[in-house]
């Protein structure tokens, strides 16, 4: 079922593609309308699968990539709709549709533990979710500021001078983007330690539940992208850490959180893993 | 009705008899109308920059038309004839065509690709037309123009990239601060040169503007010319912690500006990048200020090759512009043939519509027992066979690739039905055949 949203991810992202080499307003709304039927049709996907087990699949991690790739493209479109600014289009939909085809290729069984089934774990996963989606967003602007800095101060102006936003919106998009995913990791973060305390006491014989610590890898890189993002916050508006800095920082915390989101959930963590 | 074109440009006519031929001082509009009352033309347009006076006429006899247009230039400048004839060009129908639609594309201007063009075109065509100086055909190709105007720009990087210093710069700066809008500029030195570039930097929207000169006076001036500030000489280092934007233009022969002055500004005490344009020659600003992380710099040779990068962009997207132009001809072409067989259409339409008539009216007697419904109907019937018949023809007639073919394919139909088209009827038929294609639409 995941198939169609990804056959229109990939369409998206190569007609954004052309539209950076071309740069034809046409070819740029044909863009958008292609990811907008491709959200669509996600958002259809993930809805049957909802009404199926009943809540919002994510417990097989196939689903919760599937998710995530869904939050990805809806933060891309709000961030397109309000700058009119389609050049982050090539950077940005080809990872929600690279992401795609692991739901797409290796469907998950969505089995979730009953322990699961409280508010407070809702709000820690699509916080979580989230962030981590707006951090992608964030990472690109700031690999895409890198590039524009670089022609810029190397007197080099070519490829992407010509084709990328200034700067300065790149900056302004990119301190947007890590404000509201710091914003939603912290209250996730938070979440779910309180609901994890509440959970042991109802269920204290769960394994899940029993490794979750620091010492867990999942939750210590959660922690350090937390670090990182609240750093590059505070760092921007006390010491001036705008711009090309930011922008590093940017990078390299979404690369954790790809780290943290790909191969650490498949392989090293024990206390993330409710099925 | 034969396109005639007469003018000067800055290709045929050296700058003082463009001047003296000019019309865009004077009024345009007066011009044209004066133009309009020669018989000869029978709708015409003037349009005149500084680099061009070009007039176009729709007329039935061009030569005439030429003499017309010089006796209305001579007398209208108040000059002799001898004293601008040797300058002037003159084009016919498509070749005329072809000649607004390389202007009106960018490709005849003194740099090529520049933008106001075409809205001098535009301009020039709607003071035309507000005076009722034109009629279907200029009408048609002036609108076809700003199409091919239009379609070079969206699908030629023709008009792209700054071709100017001053602009250069002001482009260099919109990439790095987006818009301009309520930027800092601080402008030290007010030669030539930076007021240049601050006037097109307030052009910008940008906010307050700083003017610092070793002569006050300069400073003081430049200040009045751009709505900005002056400030002394004597601390322009201190002005610079809140500028976004510094231009540099003095005669100085050392650098004034030290990576220390600007490195004390920058860092925790700045928000954003800085951008250093330094203009003069030598140059004012030390070269190590660049490797200064938030500071952009930039020096005339380097702005200079973003131009000639630009120059050389530009020309390598003259051949697709001239493709674009040709494609647009042919079609134009197409059209202006299509015309060509309008009277042998109507003469067509009307044999065929009174031998249906003469037919009915033969019929009256047989009819008579028929209700007024039905004898409409009967009407209806045929008018509706009429047109069937004649729709293919029609088309293929307008259609028709070339002159040559048209003629023997009009010729050919004027035979087989006896047809009576002469050029004298041409121009009251046009009128008739456009309302006839209409009704046909409907």
């Amino acid at each position: 079922m995941n198939l169609i949203p990804l056959v229109l991810y990939a369409a998206a992202a190569a007609v954004y593609a052309v539209h950076f080499a071309k740069r034809s307003p046409g070819i740029g709304r044909t863009a958008t309308t292609i990811l907008l039927l491709a959200v669509l049709s996600h958002t259809f996907v993930i809805g049957m699968q909802t009404m199926e087990v009943r809540h919002v699949p994510f417990a097989s991690r196939s689903h919760a990539i599937s998710t995530f790739v869904w939050l990805l493209a809806l933060s891309y479109i709000y961030l397109e709709l309000t700058t009119d600014e389609r050049a982050m289009g090539v950077f940005i939909v080809p990872i929600a549709a690279g992401l795609q085809t692991i739901p797409a290729f290796l469907p998950g069984v969505e089995n979730a533990d009953p322990v699961l089934d409280s508010p407070w774990f809702w709000v820690h996963l699509l916080s979580m979710m989230f962030s981590y989606a707006t951090f992608a967003v964030a990472g690109m602007l700031g690999l895409t500021y890198m590039l524009q800095f670089k022609e810029i101060k190397k007197k080099h102006l070519g490829y992407f001078y010509a084709r990328l936003p200034s700067l300065h919106v790149l900056d302004a998009m990119n301190s947007r983007a890590v404000v509201v995913g710091w914003l939603f990791l912290t209250i996730g973060v938070v979440v779910g330690v309180v609901w994890a305390a509440q959970a042991r006491a109802v269920a204290p014989g769960n394994s899940n539940l029993q490794a979750m610590s620091l010492n867990d890898p999942k939750i210590l890189i959660a922690v350090v992208t937390w670090a990182v993002y609240s750093f590059e916050v505070v760092a921007r508006s006390t010491m001036g850490w705008t711009g090309r800095r930011a922008a590093w920082l940017s990078a390299l915390g979404f690369v954790i959180v790809l780290l943290n989101f790909l191969p650490v959930s498949y392989f090293v963590t024990t206390s993330h893993t409710f099925q | 009705m034969h396109l005639f074109l007469l003018g000067v440009s800055h290709k045929t006519a050296p700058v003082d008899v463009r001047e003296r031929l000019d019309f865009s001082s004077r009024n345009l509009g007066a011009a044209v109308e004066a133009l309009a009352t020669r018989p000869s033309a029978a709708e015409s347009v003037v349009l005149s920059t500084c680099n061009r006076s070009e007039i176009y006429v729709a007329s039935e006899n061009p030569e005439r038309a030429r003499e017309d247009i010089v006796a209305f230039l001579s007398h209208y400048h108040s000059l002799s004839p001898e004293s601008f004839t040797p300058h002037l060009f003159s084009l016919d129908d498509e070749a005329a065509a072809k000649h607004l639609f390389r202007v009106a594309a960018g490709l005849d201007s003194l740099v090529v690709g520049e933008p106001q063009i075409l809205g001098q075109v535009k301009d020039a065509f709607e003071t035309a037309a507000g005076r009722r100086c034109t009629g279907p055909m200029l009408s048609k190709l002036f609108h076809w123009s700003f199409g091919v105007g239009k379609r070079v720009r969206t699908e030629t990087a023709l008009g792209e990239g700054a071709v100017s210093i001053s602009f250069a710069a002001v482009a260099l700066a919109r990439k790095i601060f987006g818009r301009l809008e309520g930027r800092r500029v601080l402008v030290i030195g007010a030669g030539e040169i930076s007021t240049l570039t601050a006037e097109h930097l307030r052009a910008q929207g940008v906010g307050e503007m700083v003017i610092t000169s070793r002569t006050p006076a300069q400073a003081e001036a430049l200040a009045d010319a751009v709505s900005g500030r002056a400030e002394p000489w004597d601390d322009f280092a201190s002005l610079l912690g809140t500028a976004d934007v510094v231009v540099t233009a003095t005669g100085s022969q050392r650098p004034i500006l030290s990576r220390a002055q600007v490195e004390a500004t920058t860092g925790r005490h700045r928000s954003g990048p800085l951008f250093i344009i330094d203009l003069a020659v030598p140059r004012d600003v030390e070269v190590s200020v660049g490797d200064i992380e938030q500071v952009f710099l930039y020096n005339v040779d380097d702005l200079q090759s973003i131009v000639q990068e630009n120059l050389s962009r530009r020309t390598r997207e003259i051949a697709h512009a001239e493709t674009i132009v040709a494609e647009e001809l042919l079609k134009f072409a197409t059209w202006q043939r299509s015309r060509g067989a309008v009277p042998t259409v109507v003469a067509l339409r009307q044999r065929f519509d009174a031998i249906r008539r003469s037919e009915l009216q033969r019929l009256d007697g047989k009819l008579a027992g028929l209700s007024p419904d039905a004898r409409a109907r009967v009407d209806e019937v045929t008018r509706l066979i009429v047109e069937k018949l004649l729709h293919e023809p029609t088309e293929q007639l307008k259609a028709l690739p070339d002159e040559e073919t048209q003629v023997a394919y009009t010729e050919a139909v004027n035979r087989l039905f006896r047809l009576r088209t002469g050029e004298s009827a041409s121009g009251s038929t046009d009128a008739a055949a456009d309302s006839t294609s209409a009704d046909r639409r409907k």
